[in-house]
């Protein structure tokens, strides 16, 4: 072992206390992955112990299937056999037969597990600078990776046993003992720090009273800077060395984010205490534990940041919402995660309203909204709340996705963001419905009961008001405001899909009547068929008027009488829908009309997209007298169809409006280039928006020169970002960037001086570039030459002096986020794409190496992976997929095959020289057994897979000769066997309790998967085990059971394993025996004894966790929500008392 | 031609020309001062019992004589300028003997020694005429006010003002250009030199120099670099920071009277987190407690 590896380490404890809920409990079985397990004792009693995690590979024997179909299949079944709300696990427990009398007599069992974690792949993520000094000095840090997804994933298993399941609840005790340098932030209060007796290390003693899952448990240890939060001293930040300043300024704010959320809530915030911690590598930007959130800490900014601020305000204000719905009341099921992430992710929504203003909120619903919509139509629907009878695969309620979405753990990442955009998008559907105050009013009832039934110590059976479930959300909304939203629940929450409408309308003159239809597509993928109110607003001339209109089955037309006469007042003001009185120049408008403009759902109550046909003087007339965001955004983007002079002076205009939203103003800009460019044969005078950037920002004495930087005014300085790189994207009659633009461009890099400005320019420089990026054009190539320094185009050298420079600089004055750096690397892709320079990668693989900041890394993948595609190179490919194997940040590899897919080499439907046999198998294993030790990265692996060969057998393979008959037989001469458990499970599922007695532990509900996984081929696997080189280290999955039990466990193990006769575990029950086999010859073994481990551990040194646990783990029963657990919970009184001392 | 050079190397080449001849009346009379020096130094020669010497040895006494006489003419000046008199007196040359450390008491002694050589007086020469000051412009004649007696006016270019730069460009424009353009030519070649000694990368293969960009090296902690801003960013940051801070401590003083009492009833030992000890008087949050000491082991 090298120095370095003695860092990655933690040995570990864990004590359960077990209150059995049935008689017969003669098996306990726990989650616990990459942990290697040294000893089980139940009560004092050595017991023998199974581990088996069939998700390490999840396709045993080498089939040539390679179909996705397969796989996901084979996947779903894998994860199923562990799954804790099933009553599953990884590690089986068979609890001593001495203590089945203590069972029967449903009396406290205990368990004390022994185990350690060496350089854990995942779940625990080390960080530990390659540098000279101590480990405080170099700013090694380790923390719990899990996400919010990954949390949702239940990655907790990842380092150390427990029930891994939002719904088992129980109180914690935590102890971590770490080097005297380090500080071990956790879950719950510190009650005392405690020196050892060297004094060389210090023990963190926490409790949390609170009941909590184990998937709300982290941990976060590194030499952190505190910071008590000066405003509530309850509250704790952690940041790591030299960050303290940004700390200090980034979390100025937090107490405002409590204060709105205890507010509206009328709830204090339900722990005693929170800590923020931020750490390097985080695995997502923000995830939240009970009392604690972990956060990137590129979130950390100084007061000089524009840009960054109202994204790390964002962040803490989501992970506060988490806390209260999600870590303090958490979910009864996986099917019920909707419910937490839309509540957290309303009143997020509502947070954002109130410190960033309406206009802000209702561009964020739209822009999410766009954003479902999309996804939905393009890869099929979200459902929110799916229901799996009797867990068969054909039930399965989304056939469209090349996953499962019956466990988070096969969720691809896109679908559960997504998932959780609709989520909050459908609570503010119900809040439309019942308004927000009743709202509130139902978030206020859940907490409340369940801070009261936490603070019931004695009565685990009341702790199930803490889980919330779809069923007990539903009847609070209908308690408290008395109103049926059935059928919005069915619509959105029960049923997956958007809604796509198509309108048009004329005007009858002759009854002043305006005749709307509106059309449904309802067949395509990821819509569904809406029928119910739809809310149209129509501005005439008289005012504004809502009409509520009934969508039925067969109904198209919509008769909506008008109130005014298409007679025009002369001088008259016409009045708006807020109220306002303006004049408006009525020349435009159709003269036979009165309707100004028509707006379909303006409210956006319905996971709609409209496409709306109306005049192009209407869409001028909403850009400009509309006062809703949204409606102007909608303007903006019909405009694009309309490139008339007209147009051009409307969003002109909102341009220069000042009161106008930015963001509006933002997206006028690009639409002011795109009409540009499609008029740019009549086009009149200087280039768009060049006279009004002038006017804006320009010196008044000589309008060449930009004012020095001054960005005090936000709004103007994000139109200030903006203008410039939509202004490079005109393009003159030969498809070029205008000379005129290109210079001005150029001055205003130029000129440009912050010294006087008290705000960084870092990221208005980095659009600059972003400017002389869109500016490009491909290069005229004469006769294929190569690209030399003497053939480059005058423009070109100009725009690479300034890229080369500004690179340069940036490395001796770093800039916030090296936005610079970033903006560069795309700008020489953008060259090399077109052409201009030579077509190489060596540059950005350098960039792409570990040791950069993050954002430059993943610029530098964003363009090698452009590289791969266009040059379709498998040298970069296979560089980046071991990239994606081997790099030390969770972050980066799940990015590269997110960038991957979004930008593929290739896909099904292409042929290409990369798409070979090799890259299918190495793909697939990578799925199958190399990204086990990470939720998300499979998932991704499994998504990249089906972007390139899809769902079925990848086209490039040769025919399997008689492979499918082979397993057709295979399946057929297996499935006998197996046919019993799986009915026995069945039988015995009806009464959960008996699981427990029985150990039926594992299910495969697919026969499929039963067939293929199954004894085929043993000798394969044998060979395969057999091949393990004999004084190899074991791995992380493999089993290390206390040495004495050897003699007399070896015979009971057999027995054990023949009740498991599982399709997996007969594999497994193989490898278990040549693990037996082998043990005396494995050095892992010397590591029982206690005293070496204490040699070795530098940070965490005993992971203690004691349990009082609710319940003996049951499988959940959804439909009757802990019943058969309840009044059957007894607890240990004096355990709890000695808590209360 | 060559004389002109000549009395442009001044004193120093006198020695070379020695025994040459002589072109101008300043040359002869440095020459005869200096023939008159060598002279005396090879009388002290005599008298101390020297038959003969190195024309070497006695250049280098001469030359010796000559600066330490310079130097007490050079010291006796300066002391009688200290006291603003013009023409040096008695007192300042032996204030002058005295501080080169010489003792003024043995020169009367000295100079009355018997055996002392008298030598003859330098060969008269006529004291070099000082050339007249270059004259520019017409001197101002005095005005009716000024008695005659009074000296003239300088020459008119020692008091009247006579520009010789140009009016500094105020015009904004020319300015911002100016900065711009310096600023530039200051990152370029500040880029191009750190490019050119040390590692460098190319967007072109056969042309290496004409873009260099400097190698990217990965750090050990990249974040730092990326999230702290520059120390000269970071000094605004500071000022404005702990003006706000004022504001806060403020506040806490006020905030959490009972947290003061359950701080001091901890006990003091232990390690106090060295930052912010002022702050903790106020703030019971346990991060911030001591570190206790472990606990006897009792036996149960």
């Amino acid at each position: 072992m090298s120095n370095e590896d003695l860092y990655h380490k933690v040995v570990g404890y864990v004590e359960l206390t077990i209150f059995p809920t049935v008689v017969n409990l003669n098996r306990i079985k726990l989650n616990s992955k990459q942990c290697r397990i040294y000893r089980v004792r139940v009560n004092d009693l050595e017991a023998p112990f199974l581990y088996n995690d069939p998700t390490l590979e999840v396709c045993h024997h080498e089939s040539k299937q390679r179909n996705l179909n397969y796989f996901s299949s084979a996947y779903t079944a894998a994860v199923s056999a562990v799954d804790p709300d099933a009553g599953h696990g990884e590690l089986v427990i068979k609890v001593p037969s001495e203590l089945w009398k203590q069972g029967d007599d449903l009396k406290v069992l205990k368990v004390y597990i022994e185990f350690s974690l060496d350089q854990p792949k995942g779940g625990l993520h080390f960080v530990v600078p390659d540098v000279e000094g101590s480990m405080a000095e170099r700013g090694a840090h380790v923390f719990g990776s899990c996400d919010e997804k990954m949390k949702i994933f239940s990655c907790h298993r990842f380092w150390f046993p427990c029930v891994d399941s939002y719904s088992e609840l129980c109180t914690w005790k935590l102890e971590f003992t770490v080097d005297a340098s380090m500080v071990a932030v956790s879950c719950g209060d510190l009650v005392e720090t405690i020196y050892t007796h060297d004094m060389r290390k210090k023990t963190f003693h926490y409790i949390l009273p609170i009941p909590t899952a184990a998937p709300n448990i982290s941990l976060a240890v590194g030499p952190f800077e505190i910071l008590v939060d000066p405003y509530m001293h309850e509250v704790t930040h952690f940041c790591l060395p030299q960050l303290l300043p940004l700390l200090k300024h980034s979390m100025s704010f937090l107490h405002e984010i409590f204060e709105f959320y205890e507010e509206i809530l009328t709830c204090r915030y339900p722990y005693s205490c929170f800590k923020t911690v931020f750490v390097d590598e985080a695995y997502v930007q923000v995830s939240s534990y009970a009392s604690m959130s972990i956060f990137s800490t590129n979130l950390l900014h100084s007061a000089m940041i524009i840009d960054q601020t109202p994204q790390t305000r964002r962040c803490l204000a989501q992970a506060l919402a988490q806390q209260f719905f999600g870590c303090f009341i958490s979910r009864m099921s996986w099917a019920d995660e909707w419910v937490l992430k839309g509540i957290s992710g309303y009143i997020y929504g509502l947070y954002l309203k109130k410190t960033f203003g309406v206009n802000e909120y209702r561009h964020w619903i739209k822009q999410e909204l766009d954003k479902i919509v999309e996804y939905e139509l393009k890869m099929g629907g979200v459902l929110l709340h799916p229901t799996f009878s009797g867990g068969k695969e054909k039930d399965n309620p989304t056939p469209h996705l090349h996953f499962s979405i019956k466990h988070p753990h096969t969720l691809s990442w896109e679908y559960y963001k997504m998932f959780q955009c609709k989520a909050h998008l459908v609570m503010r559907l119900i809040e439309n419905r019942i308004s927000m105050e009743f709202m509130l009013q139902v978030f206020n009832k859940l907490l409340s009961l369940a801070s009261t039934a936490s603070s019931q110590k004695y009565q685990s059976h009341m702790w199930s008001q803490m889980l919330l479930s779809t069923h007990a959300f539903l009847k609070s909304i209908s308690n408290v405001s008395g109103k049926d939203i059935g059928p919005l629940i069915k619509q959105w929450v029960d049923q997956s899909g958007v809604v796509k409408f198509f309108g048009s309308f004329a005007f009858n003159r002759k009854r002043n009547v305006l005749e709307l239809e509106i059309r449904q597509d309802y067949t395509s993928s990821g819509t569904q068929k809406y029928v119910g109110p739809i809310k149209v607003t129509v501005q005439e001339l008289d005012g504004s008027f809502n009409h509520m209109l009934q969508i039925e089955e067969n109904s198209l037309k919509h008769d909506i009488p008008c109130h005014s006469k298409s007679r025009r007042n002369k001088k008259k003001k016409i009045p708006l829908m807020n109220g306002e009185e303006v004049d408006m120049d009525l020349s435009a408008m159709d003269a036979d009309s009165p309707l100004l403009w028509i707006r379909i759902d303006p409210d956006m109550s319905i996971l709609r997209k409209v496409e709306f046909e109306q005049a192009d003087f209407m869409w001028q007339y909403q850009l400009r007298y509309e006062r809703d965001v949204v409606a102007q955004e909608e303007a903006i983007s019909a405009l694009e169809k309309f490139p008339t002079p007209a147009s051009r002076l409307a969003l002109t205009d909102i341009l220069e409006q000042e009161q106008c939203f930015y963001k509006v103003r933002m997206q006028a800009c690009f639409c002011l280039a795109k009409i540009a460019n499609a008029m740019v044969s009549t086009w009149q005078g200087p280039p768009a928006m060049k006279s009004l950037f002038t006017r804006m920002f320009c010196c008044k004495s000589c309008p060449n020169i930009v004012k020095t930087n001054n960005f005090i005014n936000f709004q103007s300085y994000f139109l200030q970002k903006t203008m410039p790189v939509a202004m490079a994207l005109l393009r003159d009659v030969q498809n070029l960037c205008p000379k005129d633009v290109l210079n001005f461009i150029l001055d205003l890099i130029k000129y440009n001086d912050n010294r006087k400005n008290k705000f960084s320019d870092n990221y208005y420089r980095a659009d600059l570039i972003e400017a002389l990026t869109n500016s490009l054009t491909p290069a005229i190539s004469i006769n294929n030459e190569v690209r030399t320094v003497d053939n480059l185009n005058a423009d070109v050298r100009l725009i690479l002096e300034e890229i080369t420079r500004f690179l340069n600089m940036e490395k001796l004055l770093p800039s916030f986020r090296n936005t610079i750096t970033v903006s560069c690397l795309r700008a020489i892709r953008q060259l090399q794409k077109n052409g201009h320079i030579p077509s190489d990668p060596s540059l950005f693989k350098s960039y792409a190496q570990y040791g950069h900041f993050v954002d430059v890394r993943i610029a530098a993948l964003e363009a090698l992976v452009d590289y791969t595609r266009v040059e379709r190179s498998s040298g970069e490919l296979q560089w980046l997929l071991s990239m994606v194997q081997n790099d030390p940040v969770h972050y980066v590899r799940h990015k590269i095959l997110g960038l991957l897919c979004k930008n593929p080499p290739f896909t099904k439907t292409t042929d290409s020289a990369l798409c070979n046999e090799a890259l299918v198998d190495q793909l697939w294993k990578f799925m199958n057994s190399g990204a086990s030790h990470d939720w998300r990265l499979r998932c991704d692996a499994v998504n990249l897979y089906y972007m390139l060969f899809g769902l079925t057998r990848p086209s490039c393979l040769p025919l399997p000769e008689l492979g499918l008959v082979l397993n057709l037989k295979e399946k057929k001469a297996v499935l006998n066997p197996t046919i019993k458990p799986e009915l026995g499970v069945g039988a015995v599922m009806d009464t959960p309790a008996s699981i427990g007695i029985h150990g039926v532990g594992m299910s495969y509900p697919d026969p499929v998967s039963l067939g293929v996984c199954g004894v085929g081929q043993p000798p394969q696997g044998l060979k395969r085990k057999a091949d393990t080189p004999l004084g190899s280290p074991p791995e992380p999955g493999q089993i290390l059971q206390q040495q004495d039990d050897d003699g007399r466990g070896f015979n009971t193990m057999e027995d054990e394993d023949i009740d498991m006769e599982t399709v997996h575990d007969s594999q497994a029950f193989i490898h278990h025996h040549l693990n037996l086999l082998e043990r005396p010859s494995t050095p892992g073994k010397h590591t029982h004894t206690h005293t070496h481990t204490h040699t070795h551990t530098h940070y965490i040194h005993v992971l203690k966790t004691l349990l009082i646990h609710g319940k003996e783990k049951l499988p959940f029963n959804r439909k009757k929500p802990a019943k058969p657990a309840s009044g059957r919970g007894t607890h240990l009184p004096q355990l709890v008392g000695g808590e209360g001392d | 031609v060559f004389s002109v050079h000549m009395v442009g190397e001044g004193s120093v080449s006198i020695c070379s020309i020695a025994g040459k001849a002589t072109s101008s009346p300043a040359e002869n009379y440095l020459l005869a001062r200096r023939r008159t020096l060598q002279v005396v130094v090879s009388a002290l020669l005599t008298e101390s019992g020297f038959e003969s010497a190195e024309k070497a040895a006695v250049e280098t006494l001469t030359e010796m004589l000559q600066s330490y006489i310079t130097e007490i003419g050079r010291c006796a000046k300066a002391y009688c300028e200290h006291t603003a008199r013009s023409v040096p007196t008695l007192s300042d040359t032996v204030v002058t003997l005295i501080e080169m450390g010489f003792n003024v008491d043995t020169l009367p002694i000295y100079a009355k020694r018997s055996q002392r050589m008298v030598i003859t007086a330098p060969p008269v020469t006529n004291a070099p005429v000082t050339p007249k000051a270059l004259s520019a412009g017409q001197k101002r004649t005095h005005p009716a006010h000024i008695p005659s007696h009074f000296p003239e006016f300088p020459d008119p270019h020692t008091y009247i003002k006579t520009p010789t730069f140009r009016e500094p460009v105020s015009d904004y424009q020319v300015v911002r250009e100016k900065a711009a353009t310096q600023r530039r030519d200051v990152e370029r070649a500040l880029t191009r030199f750190i490019a050119k000694t040390g590692e460098t990368q190319s967007l072109f293969k056969d042309d290496i120099t004409t873009f260099p960009l400097i190698a990217a090296r990965p750090s050990t902690i990249p974040y730092l670099s990326a999230l702290l801003p520059s120390e000269l960013e970071l000094q605004a940051l500071e000022e404005t920071d702990s003006s706000e801070q004022d504001d806060q401590t403020d506040g806490e003083n006020t905030d959490d009277p009972g947290a003061d009492k359950e701080n001091s009833m901890l006990p003091p030992s232990g390690v106090v987190p060295s930052t912010k000890a002022s702050e903790d008087n106020v703030i019971d949050n346990p991060y911030l407690r001591p570190v206790k000491k472990p606990k006897v082991r009792r036996k149960k």
